[in-house]
């Protein structure tokens, strides 16, 4: 299992170099500018004012973009880092399992005397690890360009809100994960539902802020409970992210079960 | 029972009727070498994917060295060396990686071997796999199924890719392990491969297993097929009244005999004429093997 683990980590370490170099630098670009920004804020608030409040919601979970959380909501954390860190999740979730299976290299693994349960957990560490890697990496490069341009939320605020990201990003890629443990579903298909889970659940709840009759249709999704902004005020509801924990073993668990079962294809 | 590789009826089906395999009752014994032959898509890849537990039968049940192939399947691995018929390794690593990762989930029984079998079959180590030939990656292949030296070995067509000399190399691995008591389950759509390195084979056709024969008892039910060029004239009606025997005339002083028997009227004529050349094409096994082919399709026909 360790040897999995140890060639599955070694085979993506540029990939997840690259995935770190480029967070670090659209973080860079976005906290970097905030200095100018809140210089401008007298100017910017009336053109912001204009902004009809439903694409509003789509940036930002504060209505604001000009206090300092508002400005970290709609710049970093509302869509941006989990959008990003969604594409990272829900891409190794969909191809740790069907890529070598699609190569062929899942029946010399499987020909070892290792289980299908500690081989999907050995992919599943692997991920995990990235994972926590580039989330450590996003948060310390948060903090430290945070750091540098006066922003006033607390440190570990700002700790706190990537932490959440990076744990709604992982349901949205054990979702990927579940569906090609599974099989029956190519890795296409399985990054299209996930992406279609994530990006439907980002719109409708968005919108669903002022829009009414999808207000209702959004507190099923797991978007509507992930509040960055509420977070960096430290008023938000942790329990929200224990479930997110939660469905995310849950799903683990279900990708065990369905991969134990199903036929290898060739 | 005394089979270290026993199928009892064992079928994969997917969906209603659509058989891959069906009803496989074989019993290979220790040490013996065992050729799983069939055309292209006759069900010998299910076969081995279901033994290795890759896919999950339908219906009936085998048991490799007592052990059941779905529950003890894990445990099984450890004795079992795998060869895929489409050889898939990772692009990305050179020979020495890969040997030294598939090392790591099972390690050699000793240490020496896999040095050796690299040495035999002269692979390369250091070349990223993704640049190698049919012919070197199918080395790395067969070398990660041998090193651990497992009591069976289940392998998908071995010598696909693999040049005339390192055949007759594989062929003499083959030939020590079994004198060690490994056994071997081998596909092949290559009959004279078959004869070289089988002691029995099974022949498989639409997923159904048609006959079981020994090698020995295959190549005395073939026919023998000679050439001869007289230096004279042809003794035709001599030749045409052997027991058993076709004569085709293919030239003036050339035929071409194929005699299903006893061989002694032959040689007692052929003593007795005046032979210039004589020889014994190869392919026998091919030619039975189509004519068993052709002689159950007739009777299915029917």
């Amino acid at each position: 299992m360790l040897a999995v683990i140890k060639w599955g980590l070694w085979s993506r370490r540029w990939s997840t170099v690259w995935w770190c170099v480029g967070i670090i630098s659209l973080i860079a670009i976005n906290v970097l500018f905030y200095p100018s920004f809140r210089d401008q804020s007298a100017q910017l608030e009336q053109s912001f004012a204009q902004i009809p409040d439903a694409a509003k919601a789509l940036f930002t979970d504060t209505g604001d973009f000009l206090s300092p959380v508002g400005y970290l909501s709609s710049q970093i954390y509302y869509l941006m880092l989990p959008l990003i860190l969604s594409i990272l999740t829900i891409s190794m979730g969909s191809s740790l399992i069907t890529k070598e299976e699609q190569d062929g290299t899942l029946e010399l693994l499987l020909s070892r005397p290792i289980s299908r349960t500690k081989l999907i957990s050995a992919k599943a560490v692997v991920a995990f690890i990235i994972i926590c890697l580039v989330t450590v990496v996003t948060m310390i490069s948060t903090l430290i360009f945070a750091s540098m341009v006066d922003i006033e939320v607390g440190l570990d605020k700002i700790a706190l809100a990537t932490l959440l990201s990076a744990i709604l990003s992982t349901l949205f890629g054990i979702i990927a994960f579940c569906l090609s443990a599974f099989g029956g579903f190519g890795r296409s298909i399985s990054v299209s539902i996930a992406a279609l889970v994530a990006f439907g659940s980002y719109i409708i709840s968005s919108l669903g802020e002022v829009v009414s009759w999808l207000s209702g249709v959004a507190k099923f999704l797991p978007f509507h409970y992930y509040q960055p902004a509420e977070v960096m005020y430290g008023t938000y509801n942790w329990s929200y992210a224990a479930a997110f924990v939660v469905i995310i073993m849950i799903l683990f668990v279900i990708s065990i079960i369905g991969f134990r079962r199903r036929d290898i294809k060739n | 029972m005394d089979g270290v590789l026993q199928t009892n009826k064992l079928s994969k089906s997917y969906g209603k009727n659509a058989f891959a395999l069906r009803d496989l009752t074989i019993n290979v014994k220790k040490g013996e070498v065992y050729g799983f032959l069939g055309a292209n898509g006759a069900g010998k890849t299910t076969a081995i994917r279901t033994l290795m537990n890759f896919i999950q039968p339908t219906e009936g049940s085998a048991t490799i060295l007592g052990k059941d192939i779905v529950k003890d399947s894990v445990e099984l691995k450890r004795e079992i060396g795998y060869l895929s018929g489409e050889i898939a390794l990772y692009p990305k690593m050179n020979g020495r990686q890969f040997l030294s990762y598939m090392s790591s989930l099972r390690p050699p029984k000793n240490k020496d071997y896999p040095g050796k079998l690299v040495k035999t079959f002269k692979a390369q180590l250091d070349k990223p796999i993704g640049n190698m030939s049919k012919g070197n990656r199918q080395k790395l292949g067969l070398i990660q199924a041998l090193m651990h030296e497992p009591e069976i070995l289940i392998l998908d067509e071995p010598t696909s890719g693999l040049d005339p000399l390192m055949q007759e190399y594989f062929f003499d691995i083959v030939k020590e392990r079994k004198s060690k008591g490994a056994t071997f389950f081998i596909s092949s759509h290559n009959l004279s491969e078959a004869q070289r390195m089988c002691d029995r084979v099974g022949f498989i056709r639409d997923g159904r297993l048609v006959a079981e024969q020994s090698i020995a008892d295959l190549t005395e039910a073939s026919s023998h097929s000679f050439e001869i060029t007289f230096a004279n004239s042809i003794p035709m009606s001599s030749l045409q009244s052997i027991d058993g025997a076709s004569v085709e005339k293919l030239s003036d002083r050339k035929i071409k005999i194929s005699i299903k028997g006893n061989l002694k009227p032959l040689f007692r004529l052929l003593a007795n004429s005046h032979v210039i050349h004589f020889d014994k094409p190869a392919a026998s096994l091919e030619e039975e093997f189509l004519q068993f082919y052709e002689s159950t399709n007739r009777k299915g026909a029917k």
